[in-house]
């Protein structure tokens, strides 16, 4: 387990978890600080959506323990959205719960996405890169430490890939610490600060991406494994 | 327990603009019911059964037939975009989850009872004006019943491949309570007697809203995790 | 001890104690037909008595186990726990499904009809509809944790429902008494027959016990087996 900076965001140590009798996590640790973008990367059912569930608390794990410092917001493949509802109905829903005032902070967030014009739509006649926008701004609505994204890019065509690199681009200017779990090395590779692999439920060493090629660094990554 | 309480309140009134706004559950419901009260009605031998013979009969199998299309609406709607994970990322406590859908499952129940009312004095000439308030009464106690118990059995149920399958295959049993309690109560108002003749049977569906509110609260955060 | 292990250690144990209680049924049954009186009313098929009322006390006693294991369960969250559940509602399921058949075996010459609403059996119907859907919800759940769970809480709810259909069929009984005065609950019964009666009801108990072991120990291996399975791949 490396060590990150000194704000830690999250701390993860241990984790376990089965399902159908299979071992989908074995021994998963890792630590994550202010500013951090890690980058997961890994073969389909390596386990990546379990740890990525797992570390946003949707899952318990079956060993280990998960410590937030500050809270956490989630972008997975499904939006969490209601499609009857339109996006400013469905961000409001979600920002009582949050018990954060829903008008201005909705609005501001629906511009901030860039989907203010279509904030009276209902979310079911979106399209995927703007129903990825509008669960952004849903996983932003608490103004959270740490963002989880699971395979953000996916279905998405590249003019809407673009802008959602741009997002994260600022989020990390922002100093907002991200968990991206893709395959799209080549998009993400300049957003992120640090990238590992997680194989068969094993998450190998974290590689920061300090002044070298993400390219480089991926190829490392896929050696270890033999 | 406040925040349970708001939390609730937010989730049931979402529910209920949602199913305002498709109408496909409350819609079928209601043709549903308008359908059992009138077959019921002429499938029997008018020379040998009289109607106000089979008419509390009737009505209790139409309220809880009815019942059961609208429950499973409830967890589906979760299920689309997987928006139920998003209220699991927010701070509202799980229990809030199930006493926002009983609410709103009591709504949609309700709201179909009270069209099915006129249509059952219509169909059937049965003269509950006389005894209205303590009808209400007995119909309220047996669809908390039977809702708490359905919306319990329905999270499992949307949880497997064969929903519409499950839901009343693992309620039924659960109905019989309320349902004969149901059928007696309103029989014997229908007749004129008494509500202290009535206390056993009333005891019976109070009891069972007691115990059965109180598990389905208790056990569905068994039902949640994952 | 590894599942495999234990699974075959119960399996023989449970062997041994089904066939020392089929022993017993057999005994109580020559008991029955041969040694004790007939009764005067109802004649031969009465001697029914001595299976249905014992299964339908071996039935209650399922489930009751089937409902505490489950409480357990979501307590200690042991597999074994919820295997031995399982093992119980099954058993459970075989002894209601032979009231459910006794039961208007016996009534037909008694009261002329297969079924009545009576108390003991309607109960019993439902009993066994419960137990019927608590195994076809394992059946479709395929990860061992969520059948567990899923599967507890249709057991806990179960064994709250019990007393609720009893009560219920009690009070509607009362309403429209049954046309025939003799019902098939225990009578005030002479010695010969009551001991009859008990020796019935022990030897179903261990009958029980017996059936819960061996369906228990074939949970356990059937468990192992997937577990193998899902290392080896």
């Amino acid at each position: 387990m490396t060590t990150l900076a000194t704000d830690r965001v999250l701390t993860a140590t241990g984790i376990s978890r089965r399902f159908a009798y299979r071992t989908v996590l074995a021994d998963v640790s890792l630590s994550l600080a202010r500013g951090d973008v890690l980058l997961l990367v890994g073969p389909n059912g390596a386990g990546k959506t379990t740890l990525i569930r797992v570390l946003a608390g949707l899952l318990r794990p079956a060993a280990g323990t998960v410590e937030r410092h500050g809270t956490i917001g989630m972008v997975a493949h499904d939006a969490m959205l209601y499609p009857a509802l339109t996006a400013r109905e469905n961000l409001r829903f979600f920002a009582r719960l949050h018990e954060v005032p829903d008008r201005e902070r909705v609005d501001t967030l629906l511009e901030q996405v860039g989907l203010a014009r279509r904030a009276d739509d209902r979310v079911g006649t979106f399209s995927r890169g703007m129903l990825q926008r509008v669960a952004i701004a849903r996983a932003l609505l608490h103004g959270p430490g740490l963002l989880l994204f699971d395979e953000p890019l996916s279905g998405l065509d590249a003019a809407a890939s673009r802008t959602l690199v741009e997002l994260l681009m600022s989020f990390r200017e922002r100093g907002t610490a991200m968990i991206i779990v893709s395959h799209e090395m080549e998009r993400l590779g300049r957003v992120a600060t640090h990238m590992a692999r997680l194989a068969a439920g094993r998450l190998g060493p974290l590689e920061s991406l300090a002044g070298r090629d993400p390219a480089a660094v991926f190829a490392t990554l896929m050696q270890e494994d033999q | 327990m406040g925040a349970t309480l708001r939390a609730a309140w937010h989730i049931a009134v979402k529910d209920i603009a949602i199913e305002w706004r498709t109408k496909t559950a409350f819609a079928s419901g209601l043709v549903f019911a308008v359908l059992v009260l009138a077959v019921l009605f002429f499938s029997r031998d008018p020379t040998a059964v009289s109607a106000q013979d089979i008419a509390p009969g009737a009505l209790w199998v139409t309220f809880t037939f009815a019942a059961m299309l609208g429950l499973n609406r409830a967890f589906l709607i979760e299920r689309e975009l997987k928006a139920l994970d998003g209220i699991l990322l927010t701070p509202a406590p799980p229990a809030a989850i199930f006493w926002g859908k009983f609410g709103a499952n009591l709504a949609f129940v309700g709201a179909i009872e009270a069209i099915s009312l006129p249509l059952f004095v219509l169909f059937y000439d049965v003269p509950i004006w006389l005894r209205f308030g303590e009808l209400v009464l007995v119909i309220a106690m047996a669809t908390i019943a039977f809702v708490a118990v359905g919306t319990l059995l329905s999270a499992m149920a949307v949880r497997t491949r064969y929903a519409e399958l499950m839901l009343p295959l693992l309620l039924l049993p659960f109905l019989v309570p309320p349902l004969v309690g149901g059928v007696q109560l309103t029989a014997r108002l229908l007749e004129g007697r008494p509500l202290s003749d009535l206390a056993g049977w009333l005891k019976l569906i109070g009891a069972f809203d007691v115990a059965f509110v109180t598990a389905a609260a208790l056990l569905f955060q068994v039902v949640l995790d994952e | 001890m590894t599942l495999r292990e234990s699974g075959a250690r119960i399996a023989r144990l449970g062997g041994v104690v089904t066939a020392v209680a089929l022993l017993g049924v057999a005994a109580v049954y020559l008991r029955a037909l041969k040694y004790t009186p007939v009764e005067a009313t109802q004649g031969a098929a009465q001697k029914i008595f001595y299976i249905h009322v014992p299964a339908a006390w071996a039935g209650l006693m399922a489930f009751v186990v089937t409902g505490l294991l489950s409480i357990l369960y979501l307590w200690l969250k042991d597999r074994r726990i919820d295997l031995a559940a399982a093992a119980s509602a099954e058993v459970g399921v075989a002894f209601s499904f032979v009231i459910l058949t006794t039961g208007p075996i016996w009534g037909k010459p008694i009261w002329g009809t297969w079924w009545t609403w009576d108390a003991r059996l309607t109960s019993t119907l439902f009993l066994f509809l419960l137990f019927v859907g608590y195994i076809v919800l394992r059946g479709v759940l395929t990860d061992p944790g969520m059948r567990g769970r899923f599967s507890a809480v249709i057991g806990i709810m179960g064994m709250i429902l019990v007393p609720f259909i009893h009560l219920t069929v009690y009070m509607f009984r009362t309403l429209h008494p049954a046309p025939i005065v003799l019902k098939p609950s225990r009578p005030s019964l002479p010695d010969d027959m009551l001991t009859t009666l008990m020796m019935s009801v022990a030897v179903f108990s261990v009958l029980y016990v017996g059936f819960l072991m061996l369906r228990y120990a074939l949970g356990l291996l059937h468990e192992a087996h997937e577990e193998e399975l899902a290392d080896a791949s």
